[in-house]
Protein backbone atom coordinates (compact mmCIF):
# COMPACT_ATOMS: atom_id res chain seq x y z
CA UNK A 1 0.00 0.00 0.00
CA UNK A 2 1.30 3.56 -1.47
CA UNK A 3 1.12 5.98 1.61
CA UNK A 4 -0.08 9.50 0.24
CA UNK A 5 0.61 12.82 2.73
CA UNK A 6 -2.64 14.85 2.00
CA UNK A 7 -1.08 18.08 1.75
CA UNK A 8 0.54 16.47 -1.54
CA UNK A 9 -2.60 15.59 -3.37
CA UNK A 10 -2.93 18.11 -6.11
CA UNK A 11 -6.08 19.90 -7.40
CA UNK A 12 -6.64 16.78 -9.23
CA UNK A 13 -5.06 13.65 -8.23
CA UNK A 14 -4.95 11.04 -11.08
CA UNK A 15 -4.61 7.50 -10.41
CA UNK A 16 -3.06 6.23 -13.94
CA UNK A 17 -2.47 2.68 -12.91
CA UNK A 18 -3.70 -0.37 -10.60
CA UNK A 19 -2.39 0.73 -6.77
CA UNK A 20 -3.73 0.87 -3.63
CA UNK A 21 -3.65 4.11 -1.38
CA UNK A 22 -3.01 5.03 2.19
CA UNK A 23 -3.72 9.05 3.51
CA UNK A 24 -2.58 9.06 7.19
CA UNK A 25 -4.26 11.95 8.95
CA UNK A 26 -6.61 12.65 6.55
CA UNK A 27 -7.31 15.96 8.49
CA UNK A 28 -8.20 19.80 8.28
CA UNK A 29 -10.17 21.76 5.70
CA UNK A 30 -9.38 20.89 2.01
CA UNK A 31 -11.14 20.08 -1.27
CA UNK A 32 -9.75 17.29 -3.06
CA UNK A 33 -10.52 16.36 -6.78
CA UNK A 34 -9.57 12.80 -8.06
CA UNK A 35 -9.97 10.55 -11.22
CA UNK A 36 -9.83 7.28 -12.21
CA UNK A 37 -8.49 6.56 -15.88
CA UNK A 38 -10.32 3.90 -17.84
CA UNK A 39 -9.44 0.26 -16.59
CA UNK A 40 -7.68 0.99 -13.36
CA UNK A 41 -8.59 -0.78 -10.49
CA UNK A 42 -7.58 0.60 -6.90
CA UNK A 43 -8.39 1.35 -3.31
CA UNK A 44 -7.84 4.06 -0.99
CA UNK A 45 -7.92 4.03 2.66
CA UNK A 46 -8.11 7.18 4.62
CA UNK A 47 -7.45 7.35 8.37
CA UNK A 48 -9.17 10.47 10.50
CA UNK A 49 -7.42 11.28 13.74
CA UNK A 50 -8.68 15.02 14.09
CA UNK A 51 -11.35 15.86 11.36
CA UNK A 52 -11.51 16.56 8.13
CA UNK A 53 -13.95 18.87 6.68
CA UNK A 54 -14.07 19.52 2.97
CA UNK A 55 -15.47 17.93 -0.40
CA UNK A 56 -13.74 14.79 -2.39
CA UNK A 57 -15.15 14.47 -6.05
CA UNK A 58 -14.61 11.47 -7.69
CA UNK A 59 -14.61 10.67 -11.48
CA UNK A 60 -14.37 6.90 -12.07
CA UNK A 61 -13.94 6.65 -16.45
CA UNK A 62 -14.60 3.19 -18.38
CA UNK A 63 -14.45 0.41 -16.69
CA UNK A 64 -12.65 1.42 -13.33
CA UNK A 65 -12.99 0.12 -10.00
CA UNK A 66 -12.38 2.31 -6.46
CA UNK A 67 -12.76 0.80 -3.19
CA UNK A 68 -12.98 3.53 -0.34
CA UNK A 69 -12.44 2.67 2.94
CA UNK A 70 -12.62 5.92 5.67
CA UNK A 71 -11.92 5.38 9.00
CA UNK A 72 -12.84 8.28 11.13
CA UNK A 73 -12.05 8.43 15.08
CA UNK A 74 -11.88 12.55 15.28
CA UNK A 75 -12.15 13.68 18.01
CA UNK A 76 -14.41 16.69 17.36
CA UNK A 77 -15.76 17.63 13.75
CA UNK A 78 -16.06 15.81 10.59
CA UNK A 79 -17.93 16.99 7.63
CA UNK A 80 -17.70 15.18 4.56
CA UNK A 81 -18.86 15.66 1.29
CA UNK A 82 -18.36 12.59 -1.54
CA UNK A 83 -19.43 12.77 -4.58
CA UNK A 84 -18.68 10.17 -7.28
CA UNK A 85 -19.48 10.25 -10.92
CA UNK A 86 -19.65 7.28 -12.82
CA UNK A 87 -18.83 5.99 -16.52
CA UNK A 88 -20.04 3.37 -18.33
CA UNK A 89 -18.86 -0.10 -16.39
CA UNK A 90 -17.16 2.06 -13.30
CA UNK A 91 -17.70 0.92 -9.97
CA UNK A 92 -17.43 2.33 -6.81
CA UNK A 93 -17.32 0.84 -2.93
CA UNK A 94 -17.39 2.75 -0.02
CA UNK A 95 -16.82 1.91 3.27
CA UNK A 96 -17.28 4.53 6.33
CA UNK A 97 -16.78 3.68 9.96
CA UNK A 98 -17.36 6.55 12.29
CA UNK A 99 -16.53 6.52 15.80
CA UNK A 100 -18.31 10.06 17.49
CA UNK A 101 -17.57 11.01 20.90
CA UNK A 102 -19.21 12.95 23.58
CA UNK A 103 -19.50 17.01 22.33
CA UNK A 104 -18.73 15.83 18.74
CA UNK A 105 -20.75 16.69 15.53
CA UNK A 106 -20.27 14.86 12.10
CA UNK A 107 -21.94 14.50 9.07
CA UNK A 108 -21.02 12.14 5.66
CA UNK A 109 -22.88 12.80 2.23
CA UNK A 110 -21.59 10.36 0.18
CA UNK A 111 -23.91 10.84 -3.37
CA UNK A 112 -22.88 8.46 -6.51
CA UNK A 113 -24.05 10.06 -10.05
CA UNK A 114 -24.86 6.56 -12.16
CA UNK A 115 -23.83 8.79 -15.75
CA UNK A 116 -23.99 5.37 -17.57
CA UNK A 117 -24.99 1.79 -17.98
CA UNK A 118 -23.50 -0.80 -16.55
CA UNK A 119 -22.36 1.10 -13.47
CA UNK A 120 -22.38 -0.16 -9.73
CA UNK A 121 -22.37 1.76 -6.37
CA UNK A 122 -22.07 0.38 -2.83
CA UNK A 123 -21.95 2.66 -0.05
CA UNK A 124 -21.80 0.94 3.47
CA UNK A 125 -21.72 3.46 6.51
CA UNK A 126 -21.25 2.54 10.17
CA UNK A 127 -21.23 4.52 12.86
CA UNK A 128 -21.35 4.87 16.91
CA UNK A 129 -22.52 8.21 18.70
CA UNK A 130 -21.56 8.56 22.57
CA UNK A 131 -22.67 10.82 24.89
CA UNK A 132 -23.87 14.63 23.45
CA UNK A 133 -22.23 13.62 19.71
CA UNK A 134 -24.76 13.86 16.58
CA UNK A 135 -23.54 11.48 13.69
CA UNK A 136 -25.46 11.97 10.08
CA UNK A 137 -25.19 9.63 7.27
CA UNK A 138 -26.78 10.21 4.01
CA UNK A 139 -26.45 10.85 0.30
CA UNK A 140 -28.03 10.21 -2.97
CA UNK A 141 -27.31 7.62 -5.61
CA UNK A 142 -28.98 8.68 -8.71
CA UNK A 143 -29.34 6.50 -11.53
CA UNK A 144 -29.33 8.65 -14.91
CA UNK A 145 -31.89 8.00 -17.56
CA UNK A 146 -29.65 5.87 -19.54
CA UNK A 147 -28.02 4.49 -17.42
CA UNK A 148 -29.54 1.04 -17.70
CA UNK A 149 -28.16 -2.36 -16.45
CA UNK A 150 -26.28 -0.10 -13.19
CA UNK A 151 -27.07 -1.29 -9.27
CA UNK A 152 -26.73 0.76 -6.50
CA UNK A 153 -26.81 0.38 -2.96
CA UNK A 154 -27.09 2.95 0.26
CA UNK A 155 -26.80 1.07 3.68
CA UNK A 156 -26.55 3.48 6.85
CA UNK A 157 -26.11 1.67 10.25
CA UNK A 158 -25.95 3.96 13.47
CA UNK A 159 -25.28 2.58 17.02
CA UNK A 160 -26.27 5.32 19.79
CA UNK A 161 -24.72 4.66 23.52
CA UNK A 162 -26.96 7.25 25.29
CA UNK A 163 -29.92 8.65 25.66
CA UNK A 164 -28.66 12.12 24.50
CA UNK A 165 -26.50 10.61 21.50
CA UNK A 166 -28.03 11.70 18.21
CA UNK A 167 -27.92 9.49 15.08
CA UNK A 168 -29.11 10.23 11.53
CA UNK A 169 -29.61 7.90 8.87
CA UNK A 170 -31.17 9.25 5.08
CA UNK A 171 -29.87 6.93 2.41
CA UNK A 172 -32.01 8.37 -0.85
CA UNK A 173 -32.32 6.59 -3.87
CA UNK A 174 -32.94 9.03 -7.24
CA UNK A 175 -34.05 6.80 -10.31
CA UNK A 176 -34.13 8.19 -13.94
CA UNK A 177 -34.09 4.48 -15.72
CA UNK A 178 -35.59 0.87 -16.17
CA UNK A 179 -34.03 -2.37 -15.84
CA UNK A 180 -31.71 -1.19 -12.60
CA UNK A 181 -31.55 -2.61 -9.24
CA UNK A 182 -31.48 0.10 -6.15
CA UNK A 183 -31.74 -0.27 -2.50
CA UNK A 184 -31.31 1.41 0.79
CA UNK A 185 -31.46 0.41 4.37
CA UNK A 186 -30.50 2.57 7.68
CA UNK A 187 -30.60 1.60 10.94
CA UNK A 188 -30.61 3.25 13.87
CA UNK A 189 -30.30 1.81 17.75
CA UNK A 190 -28.61 1.12 20.79
CA UNK A 191 -27.30 -1.88 21.71
CA UNK A 192 -29.22 -5.14 22.69
CA UNK A 193 -30.31 -5.60 25.66
CA UNK A 194 -29.67 -9.51 25.17
CA UNK A 195 -26.23 -9.49 23.89
CA UNK A 196 -25.48 -7.39 26.42
CA UNK A 197 -26.82 -9.40 29.06
CA UNK A 198 -24.91 -12.65 27.09
CA UNK A 199 -21.71 -11.44 27.43
CA UNK A 200 -21.88 -10.14 30.88
CA UNK A 201 -23.34 -13.29 31.89
CA UNK A 202 -20.20 -14.72 31.24
CA UNK A 203 -17.89 -12.24 33.73
CA UNK A 204 -17.63 -9.51 31.23
CA UNK A 205 -18.36 -5.72 32.72
CA UNK A 206 -20.75 -3.70 31.07
CA UNK A 207 -18.09 -1.42 29.64
CA UNK A 208 -15.96 -4.33 28.26
CA UNK A 209 -19.28 -5.38 26.82
CA UNK A 210 -19.71 -2.73 25.07
CA UNK A 211 -16.45 -2.44 23.88
CA UNK A 212 -16.04 -5.74 22.52
CA UNK A 213 -19.59 -4.88 20.42
CA UNK A 214 -18.51 -1.95 19.01
CA UNK A 215 -15.19 -3.36 17.90
CA UNK A 216 -17.46 -6.12 16.10
CA UNK A 217 -19.43 -3.07 14.78
CA UNK A 218 -16.63 -1.08 13.17
CA UNK A 219 -14.12 -3.94 12.78
CA UNK A 220 -14.94 -4.93 8.98
CA UNK A 221 -13.28 -1.30 8.01
CA UNK A 222 -9.91 -3.05 8.95
CA UNK A 223 -9.80 -4.84 5.39
CA UNK A 224 -8.96 -1.92 4.32
CA UNK A 225 -5.86 -1.41 6.12
CA UNK A 226 -2.33 -2.78 6.91
CA UNK A 227 -1.58 -4.77 9.67
CA UNK A 228 0.46 -2.33 11.34
CA UNK A 229 -2.56 0.28 11.23
CA UNK A 230 -4.97 -2.00 11.86
CA UNK A 231 -3.20 -2.24 15.40
CA UNK A 232 -3.69 1.64 15.65
CA UNK A 233 -7.70 1.35 14.91
CA UNK A 234 -7.88 -1.48 17.77
CA UNK A 235 -6.40 0.67 20.16
CA UNK A 236 -8.34 3.47 19.15
CA UNK A 237 -11.24 1.71 19.81
CA UNK A 238 -10.41 0.80 23.07
CA UNK A 239 -8.96 3.75 24.25
CA UNK A 240 -11.99 5.68 23.31
CA UNK A 241 -14.63 3.31 24.59
CA UNK B 1 -19.25 -25.87 49.80
CA UNK B 2 -21.81 -23.34 48.00
CA UNK B 3 -25.60 -23.17 48.71
CA UNK B 4 -27.80 -20.86 46.39
CA UNK B 5 -30.89 -20.38 48.74
CA UNK B 6 -33.56 -18.48 47.41
CA UNK B 7 -36.21 -17.28 50.01
CA UNK B 8 -39.54 -16.10 48.35
CA UNK B 9 -38.37 -14.40 45.24
CA UNK B 10 -41.06 -12.35 43.50
CA UNK B 11 -40.64 -10.90 39.88
CA UNK B 12 -42.59 -9.40 37.20
CA UNK B 13 -41.95 -8.65 33.52
CA UNK B 14 -43.43 -5.27 32.09
CA UNK B 15 -45.75 -4.98 35.46
CA UNK B 16 -46.87 -8.85 35.21
CA UNK B 17 -46.04 -10.90 38.14
CA UNK B 18 -44.65 -14.36 37.04
CA UNK B 19 -42.44 -15.21 39.93
CA UNK B 20 -44.99 -15.20 43.01
CA UNK B 21 -42.96 -16.12 45.89
CA UNK B 22 -40.06 -19.40 45.09
CA UNK B 23 -38.78 -21.00 47.45
CA UNK B 24 -35.77 -23.51 46.99
CA UNK B 25 -32.51 -24.79 48.02
CA UNK B 26 -29.72 -25.71 46.21
CA UNK B 27 -26.12 -27.08 46.81
CA UNK B 28 -22.67 -27.81 45.05
CA UNK B 29 -22.75 -31.48 44.05
CA UNK B 30 -26.63 -31.60 43.50
CA UNK B 31 -28.25 -31.69 40.19
CA UNK B 32 -31.75 -30.27 40.59
CA UNK B 33 -34.35 -31.11 37.46
CA UNK B 34 -36.59 -27.84 37.22
CA UNK B 35 -39.80 -28.88 35.72
CA UNK B 36 -43.52 -27.11 35.20
CA UNK B 37 -45.93 -26.58 32.64
CA UNK B 38 -44.85 -23.62 29.98
CA UNK B 39 -45.75 -20.43 31.10
CA UNK B 40 -45.03 -21.11 34.75
CA UNK B 41 -41.84 -19.18 35.24
CA UNK B 42 -39.17 -21.55 34.94
CA UNK B 43 -36.96 -19.40 32.75
CA UNK B 44 -37.97 -16.60 34.36
CA UNK B 45 -36.55 -17.85 37.35
CA UNK B 46 -32.97 -18.54 35.57
CA UNK B 47 -33.17 -15.40 33.93
CA UNK B 48 -33.39 -13.39 37.68
CA UNK B 49 -31.01 -15.55 39.12
CA UNK B 50 -28.52 -14.45 36.53
CA UNK B 51 -29.81 -10.62 36.55
CA UNK B 52 -31.45 -10.14 33.03
CA UNK B 53 -32.71 -6.42 32.97
CA UNK B 54 -35.95 -7.88 31.22
CA UNK B 55 -37.54 -8.81 34.78
CA UNK B 56 -38.07 -6.80 37.98
CA UNK B 57 -37.52 -8.44 41.09
CA UNK B 58 -40.09 -7.85 43.44
CA UNK B 59 -39.70 -9.17 46.63
CA UNK B 60 -37.35 -11.73 48.29
CA UNK B 61 -33.68 -12.91 48.60
CA UNK B 62 -31.26 -14.76 46.57
CA UNK B 63 -28.76 -15.93 48.69
CA UNK B 64 -25.11 -17.55 47.48
CA UNK B 65 -23.36 -18.58 50.74
CA UNK B 66 -24.80 -15.43 52.41
CA UNK B 67 -24.20 -12.68 50.17
CA UNK B 68 -27.56 -11.41 48.45
CA UNK B 69 -26.84 -11.77 44.55
CA UNK B 70 -29.76 -9.64 43.79
CA UNK B 71 -28.12 -6.97 44.38
CA UNK B 72 -24.98 -7.35 42.06
CA UNK B 73 -24.57 -6.90 38.78
CA UNK B 74 -24.55 -9.99 35.96
CA UNK B 75 -20.56 -9.77 35.60
CA UNK B 76 -20.35 -9.99 39.71
CA UNK B 77 -22.65 -13.00 39.57
CA UNK B 78 -20.71 -14.52 37.07
CA UNK B 79 -17.00 -13.97 38.85
CA UNK B 80 -18.88 -15.47 41.56
CA UNK B 81 -19.46 -18.72 40.10
CA UNK B 82 -22.69 -18.75 38.79
CA UNK B 83 -23.40 -19.46 35.06
CA UNK B 84 -26.33 -19.49 32.70
CA UNK B 85 -26.87 -22.17 29.43
CA UNK B 86 -29.26 -20.27 27.84
CA UNK B 87 -32.26 -21.38 26.29
CA UNK B 88 -31.52 -18.88 22.50
CA UNK B 89 -27.86 -17.76 22.95
CA UNK B 90 -27.59 -14.46 21.14
CA UNK B 91 -26.14 -14.12 17.85
CA UNK B 92 -23.77 -11.13 18.21
CA UNK B 93 -22.83 -10.10 14.95
CA UNK B 94 -18.77 -8.98 14.50
CA UNK B 95 -17.53 -10.31 18.24
CA UNK B 96 -15.40 -12.97 17.34
CA UNK B 97 -16.06 -16.21 19.27
CA UNK B 98 -12.58 -16.76 20.61
CA UNK B 99 -12.21 -12.68 21.31
CA UNK B 100 -15.36 -13.34 23.56
CA UNK B 101 -14.17 -16.75 25.44
CA UNK B 102 -10.97 -15.44 25.83
CA UNK B 103 -12.45 -12.09 27.54
CA UNK B 104 -14.54 -14.22 29.46
CA UNK B 105 -11.74 -16.81 30.56
CA UNK B 106 -9.87 -13.84 32.09
CA UNK B 107 -12.48 -12.26 33.89
CA UNK B 108 -12.60 -15.19 36.04
CA UNK B 109 -8.55 -15.75 36.10
CA UNK B 110 -6.30 -13.85 38.74
CA UNK B 111 -4.26 -12.72 36.16
CA UNK B 112 -5.09 -13.01 32.25
CA UNK B 113 -4.21 -16.04 30.41
CA UNK B 114 -1.43 -16.24 27.75
CA UNK B 115 -2.46 -17.04 23.96
CA UNK B 116 -0.67 -20.47 24.11
CA UNK B 117 -2.34 -20.77 27.10
CA UNK B 118 -5.65 -20.16 25.70
CA UNK B 119 -5.45 -22.05 22.55
CA UNK B 120 -4.82 -25.30 24.41
CA UNK B 121 -7.41 -24.65 26.62
CA UNK B 122 -9.90 -24.08 24.02
CA UNK B 123 -8.63 -26.91 21.57
CA UNK B 124 -9.17 -29.39 24.59
CA UNK B 125 -12.62 -27.88 25.69
CA UNK B 126 -13.73 -27.67 21.46
CA UNK B 127 -12.75 -31.80 21.14
CA UNK B 128 -14.36 -32.73 24.23
CA UNK B 129 -17.99 -31.12 23.00
CA UNK B 130 -17.09 -32.40 19.67
CA UNK B 131 -17.21 -28.96 17.81
CA UNK B 132 -15.17 -27.69 14.74
CA UNK B 133 -12.37 -25.49 16.26
CA UNK B 134 -13.01 -22.85 13.10
CA UNK B 135 -16.56 -22.41 15.08
CA UNK B 136 -14.84 -20.74 18.16
CA UNK B 137 -13.18 -18.55 15.36
CA UNK B 138 -16.60 -17.21 13.81
CA UNK B 139 -18.27 -14.38 14.61
CA UNK B 140 -20.87 -15.28 18.40
CA UNK B 141 -22.95 -17.56 17.27
CA UNK B 142 -23.42 -16.29 13.95
CA UNK B 143 -25.00 -18.59 11.31
CA UNK B 144 -24.60 -21.17 13.85
CA UNK B 145 -27.52 -23.96 13.50
CA UNK B 146 -29.35 -24.65 17.25
CA UNK B 147 -27.20 -27.43 18.04
CA UNK B 148 -24.27 -25.93 17.26
CA UNK B 149 -25.45 -22.62 19.93
CA UNK B 150 -26.26 -25.38 22.78
CA UNK B 151 -22.85 -27.04 22.31
CA UNK B 152 -21.32 -23.56 22.66
CA UNK B 153 -22.80 -23.00 25.95
CA UNK B 154 -21.50 -26.34 26.93
CA UNK B 155 -18.19 -25.27 25.78
CA UNK B 156 -18.49 -21.52 27.95
CA UNK B 157 -19.30 -23.92 30.88
CA UNK B 158 -16.27 -25.95 30.37
CA UNK B 159 -14.29 -23.11 30.30
CA UNK B 160 -15.75 -20.75 32.96
CA UNK B 161 -16.04 -23.51 35.33
CA UNK B 162 -18.94 -22.42 37.54
CA UNK B 163 -20.05 -23.13 40.85
CA UNK B 164 -23.32 -23.33 39.79
CA UNK B 165 -24.80 -24.15 36.76
CA UNK B 166 -28.49 -23.07 35.29
CA UNK B 167 -29.20 -25.03 32.15
CA UNK B 168 -32.25 -23.85 30.34
CA UNK B 169 -33.82 -26.43 27.66
CA UNK B 170 -29.73 -27.41 26.88
CA UNK B 171 -30.91 -30.36 24.83
CA UNK B 172 -33.74 -28.43 22.57
CA UNK B 173 -32.21 -28.55 19.16
CA UNK B 174 -29.99 -31.34 19.62
CA UNK B 175 -29.77 -34.75 17.37
CA UNK B 176 -29.10 -37.97 19.63
CA UNK B 177 -25.03 -38.02 19.37
CA UNK B 178 -24.82 -34.40 20.65
CA UNK B 179 -27.25 -34.72 23.15
CA UNK B 180 -25.14 -37.70 24.45
CA UNK B 181 -22.08 -35.61 24.14
CA UNK B 182 -23.81 -32.71 25.97
CA UNK B 183 -24.70 -35.03 28.75
CA UNK B 184 -21.57 -36.49 28.75
CA UNK B 185 -19.67 -32.82 29.86
CA UNK B 186 -22.35 -32.39 32.49
CA UNK B 187 -22.09 -35.74 34.14
CA UNK B 188 -18.16 -34.99 34.22
CA UNK B 189 -18.81 -31.76 36.00
CA UNK B 190 -21.52 -33.51 38.27
CA UNK B 191 -18.58 -35.44 39.47
CA UNK B 192 -16.34 -32.58 40.13
CA UNK B 193 -18.79 -31.04 42.09
CA UNK B 194 -20.59 -28.72 40.44
CA UNK B 195 -24.13 -27.87 41.06
CA UNK B 196 -26.65 -27.84 38.66
CA UNK B 197 -30.42 -26.27 38.11
CA UNK B 198 -31.56 -27.96 34.52
CA UNK B 199 -34.77 -27.10 33.03
CA UNK B 200 -35.95 -29.50 30.51
CA UNK B 201 -39.39 -30.72 29.07
CA UNK B 202 -37.67 -34.63 28.62
CA UNK B 203 -36.75 -37.59 30.36
CA UNK B 204 -34.17 -38.00 28.02
CA UNK B 205 -31.69 -36.05 29.36
CA UNK B 206 -32.37 -36.37 32.99
CA UNK B 207 -31.91 -39.91 32.08
CA UNK B 208 -28.85 -39.10 31.21
CA UNK B 209 -27.44 -36.35 33.52
CA UNK B 210 -29.35 -38.51 36.78
CA UNK B 211 -30.65 -35.53 38.91
CA UNK B 212 -30.50 -35.94 42.47
CA UNK B 213 -34.23 -34.12 43.29
CA UNK B 214 -36.83 -32.78 40.81
CA UNK B 215 -38.67 -29.60 41.66
CA UNK B 216 -42.09 -28.86 39.44
CA UNK B 217 -43.14 -24.92 38.96
CA UNK B 218 -46.38 -24.54 39.28
CA UNK B 219 -47.98 -20.63 39.03
CA UNK B 220 -44.63 -19.03 39.71
CA UNK B 221 -43.82 -21.39 42.82
CA UNK B 222 -42.23 -24.59 43.26
CA UNK B 223 -45.75 -26.91 44.39
CA UNK B 224 -43.21 -29.90 44.39
CA UNK B 225 -39.92 -30.63 46.01
CA UNK B 226 -38.92 -34.55 45.52
CA UNK B 227 -36.56 -37.48 44.30
CA UNK B 228 -35.86 -37.33 40.73
CA UNK B 229 -38.34 -40.52 40.26
CA UNK B 230 -40.76 -37.33 39.73
CA UNK B 231 -39.34 -36.24 36.56
CA UNK B 232 -40.09 -39.98 35.53
CA UNK B 233 -43.57 -39.79 36.49
CA UNK B 234 -44.25 -36.38 34.39
CA UNK B 235 -43.07 -37.62 31.28
CA UNK B 236 -45.51 -40.56 31.65
CA UNK B 237 -48.60 -38.62 32.94
CA UNK B 238 -47.98 -35.34 32.58
CA UNK B 239 -48.81 -32.37 35.03
CA UNK B 240 -52.82 -33.55 36.01
CA UNK B 241 -51.90 -35.69 38.90
CA UNK B 242 -50.37 -32.66 40.64
CA UNK B 243 -54.15 -30.93 40.76
CA UNK B 244 -55.73 -34.21 42.08
CA UNK B 245 -53.22 -35.26 44.42
CA UNK B 246 -52.26 -31.80 45.40
CA UNK B 247 -55.29 -29.58 44.59
CA UNK B 248 -53.41 -27.16 42.83
CA UNK B 249 -55.28 -25.39 40.44
CA UNK B 250 -52.76 -25.43 37.10
CA UNK B 251 -53.15 -21.82 35.43
CA UNK B 252 -53.72 -21.96 31.90
CA UNK B 253 -50.71 -20.60 30.07
CA UNK B 254 -52.38 -17.03 29.29
CA UNK B 255 -52.90 -16.05 25.60
CA UNK B 256 -53.10 -13.10 24.65
CA UNK B 257 -55.25 -13.39 21.21
CA UNK B 258 -58.74 -14.03 21.81
CA UNK B 259 -60.49 -17.81 21.65
CA UNK B 260 -62.38 -17.24 19.05
CA UNK B 261 -61.09 -16.56 15.53
CA UNK B 262 -62.19 -16.96 12.38
CA UNK B 263 -63.09 -19.61 10.12
CA UNK B 264 -65.15 -23.26 11.10
CA UNK B 265 -63.22 -22.92 15.14
CA UNK B 266 -65.10 -19.51 15.45
CA UNK B 267 -68.26 -21.08 14.08
CA UNK B 268 -68.50 -23.61 16.58
CA UNK B 269 -67.51 -21.50 18.93
CA UNK B 270 -70.69 -19.26 18.36
CA UNK B 271 -72.99 -22.10 18.03
CA UNK B 272 -71.73 -22.92 21.86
Amino acid sequence: MKELLLDNISDNFVFDKNENFFINNFDGEKDIKITLNEDVESSLSMLSLSGFKGNINIKINKNSRLEIYYADFAKNLSKTNVSVSLEEGAKVIFHLASLTEDNSNKSFTVSVDHDAINTYSLIDNYGVVKGNGKLVFDGTSYIKNGSAKSKTRQSAKIMVFDEKSIGIAKPVLKIDENDIEASHGAVVGKISDEHLFYLMSRGLSEEKAKTLITYGYLKPIMNGFDENVQKTIEQLIEGRM
Amino acid sequence: MSTLVIKDLCAEVEGKPILKGVNLTLSKGETVALLGPNGHGKSTLLNVLMGHPKYKVTKGEVLLDGKNILEMSTDERSKLGLFLGMQNPSEVPGVINSDFLRAAINEHSEKPVSTYQFYKLLDSATKEVKMPFDLATRGLNEGFSGGEKKRNEILQLLLLNPEIAFLDEIDSGLDVDALQIVADVICKLEDKGMGFLVISHYARLYDLIKPTRAVVMINGRIAVDAGPEVAQRIDKQGYEWIKTELGIEVAKEEKDMNTVSIGSCAVKESIK
